[in-house]
């Protein structure tokens, strides 16, 4: 009976009231679309970092006719050079920071180049001597790069030593900054949001005074007096955490579908990370519904 | 029932109190008309009862219980021992009279076969009998008045609070009210009725107690309304 007398309240009231729970709902789909937003880009970013640590590696460039570095000045690389770098590479005081070592020669170079960019016109016109050899080293621990970049880089022989994290880490930083715009705007919308159900439940309180008049009048609980508009707030914003979960799926099924078509090697999220994500958005959304109406029936709706 | 222990009210430090030590006690079962002009404090006094408010000064009891002394969350159930009615009926304009007794019902989670039962026995003591589905903008004033009081006394509350529940109405149809009110006393409801209507005073000839700026002024056992006045005219002389 009380149940049902509940809902009945909450109908009326939403009926009522249609207007600002319409706008409440709209209000909160963008905000927790947001919201779902920034923690997608923050599970994209482990997923991507979970993928590529374990295969970004240091490569250490070796001199070719027309390299322009300092330690190249001698001209390509000889024989000795190579094999001293190798030793170095192997020498106990490397060891412990080093996991793999890969040499990859010119004609391998060319072959890894010709695959890369296989489309491009360009690849007829390189030929292997342009390309410089390298040895590919797999680190125990990728953030101690500086060891081997201190080690080599005025090594004869040595033109470069690159870190193939540092393109990771810019890109991390670009998804980083869209991830926090993303939620200083949820943050933004969802004061706006707030905002909005304290008034919606404000006017309800006010529409409905002579009932709730009448419920205090007769002895009816404070719980039940007060029910009917919290759970019209809390209905309000988990429809539009519904709505918002729906559009984020939408996006990731078909954009990430495109995404992974265009960048097959990057490791995109799919829609199974939406299951962490949308309990989170139900749940923030109601809380904050919840909280907000509360708040404004303990100013507005005498008990 | 009811027990007033010194009680004063000041709403507003700059302006006299509502009510200024008022005593007084209410036996269950009684009726008791509570008279003066408007501002005297009855409606005050129906306040404190109910704990609407709280009293500046002394204590209130009603049921043997200090009403100071009940946490916030057990205001309900001390409302739920008391029915009151009003000048102005306060129905829900968009509810049937069945529906608008039943309310009261429902908002304490009574169940629909006891709602069921309940509410047409409640009508029929009011005198509203086969009027469930009227809307309460087809109904008389005195109609209106009676599904007010049907709303009042359909939880059986000890107590029944009238703050000139007659106010509206014409004599005649006022007098109607009254004997439903005598009739809920007869079965034994505490009635309490703040009125400025002589003629039921006069008529009903019931305990009068009279209150003139925040005080008691008079208790009467079978009193009469001593008109504006007449009391004046008596404090003046």
């Amino acid at each position: 009976m009380r149940f049902a007398f509940v809902l009945g309240e909450i109908a009326s009231g939403m009926r009522r009231n249609l207007v600002m729970v319409v706008s409440v709902v709209l209000v909160t789909f963008i905000s927790l679309t947001f919201v779902g937003a920034a923690g997608l880009l923050q599970l994209q970013i482990n997923q991507m970092k979970g993928y590529w640590y374990d295969r970004v590696q240091v490569a250490v460039f070796l001199c070719v006719e027309n390299s322009t570095s300092e330690s190249c000045a001698s001209g390509p690389v000889t024989d000795e050079q190579r094999s001293a770098i190798e030793a170095k590479l192997n020498s106990p005081e490397l060891s412990p920071y080093v996991d793999t070592v890969e040499y990859e020669s010119q004609d391998q170079a060319l072959v890894h180049f010709r695959e890369q960019l296989a489309n491009s016109p360009i690849v007829e016109a390189v030929t292997a001597e342009q390309l410089p050899e390298s040895f590919r080293i797999g680190l125990v621990d990728p953030e101690k790069y500086e060891v081997i970049s201190e080690a080599f880089s005025s090594e004869p022989g040595v033109d470069i030593v690159s870190d193939q994290r540092e393109y990771l880490e810019e890109i991390f930083g670009y998804i980083n900054i869209a991830s926090l715009v993303a939620l200083g705007i949820a943050v933004v919308m969802s004061v706006g949001a707030i905002l909005l159900v304290a008034t919606t439940i404000r006017l309800s309180a006010f529409s409905r005074r002579r009932e709730t008049g009448i419920m205090r009048l007769v002895g009816a609980s404070k719980a039940i007096i007060q029910l009917p508009f919290v759970l019209e707030g809390v209905i309000a914003a988990i429809l539009g955490a519904a709505i918002a979960s729906c559009t984020l799926w939408a996006v990731l099924r078909y954009g990430g579908e495109w995404l992974s078509r265009e960048y097959p090697q990057m490791g995109f999220i799919s829609t199974q990370e939406l299951l962490l994500v949308i309990p989170a958005l139900f749940l923030l959304g109601a809380l904050l519904a919840g909280a907000s109406s509360l708040l404004t029936l303990r100013r507005y709706l005498k008990v | 029932m009811i027990r007033f222990e010194q009680v004063t009210k000041v709403y507003d430090q700059k302006s006299k109190p509502a009510l200024d030590g008022v005593s007084l006690d209410v036996d269950r079962g009684e009726f008791v008309f509570l008279v003066g002009a408007s501002g005297s404090g009855k409606s005050t006094f129906i306040r404190l009862v109910l704990k609407e408010d709280r009293a500046t000064r002394g204590a209130v009891y009603v049921a043997g219980q200090n009403v100071a002394n009940i946490p916030s969350w057990r205001v309900p159930k001390l409302r739920r021992g008391i029915g009151v009615v009003f000048q102005d009926f306060r129905l829900l304009p968009n509810k049937s009279v069945f529906a608008n007794v039943a309310f009261a019902m429902q908002v304490i989670g009574k169940s629909r076969a006891v709602i069921r039962e309940t509410v047409p026995e409640v009508l029929k003591t009011v005198g509203l009998e086969g009027k469930n589905n009227r809307m309460p903008h087809e109904l008389s004033g005195g109609e209106q008045q009676r599904v007010a009081i049907a709303r009042a006394i359909v939880n059986k509350p000890g107590i029944l609070l009238a703050d000139e529940p007659t106010g509206n109405l014409d004599p005649t149809t006022s007098m109607g009210i009254m004997k439903v009110l005598d009739k809920i006393n007869q079965n034994g409801t505490t009635v309490v009725m703040a009125t400025h209507d002589d003629d039921i005073v006069n008529t009903m000839r019931k305990r009068v107690v009279e209150l003139r700026d925040g005080c008691v002024v008079r208790d009467d056992a079978q009193g009469i309304y001593i008109g504006e006045t007449t009391t004046t005219a008596a404090a003046a002389g």
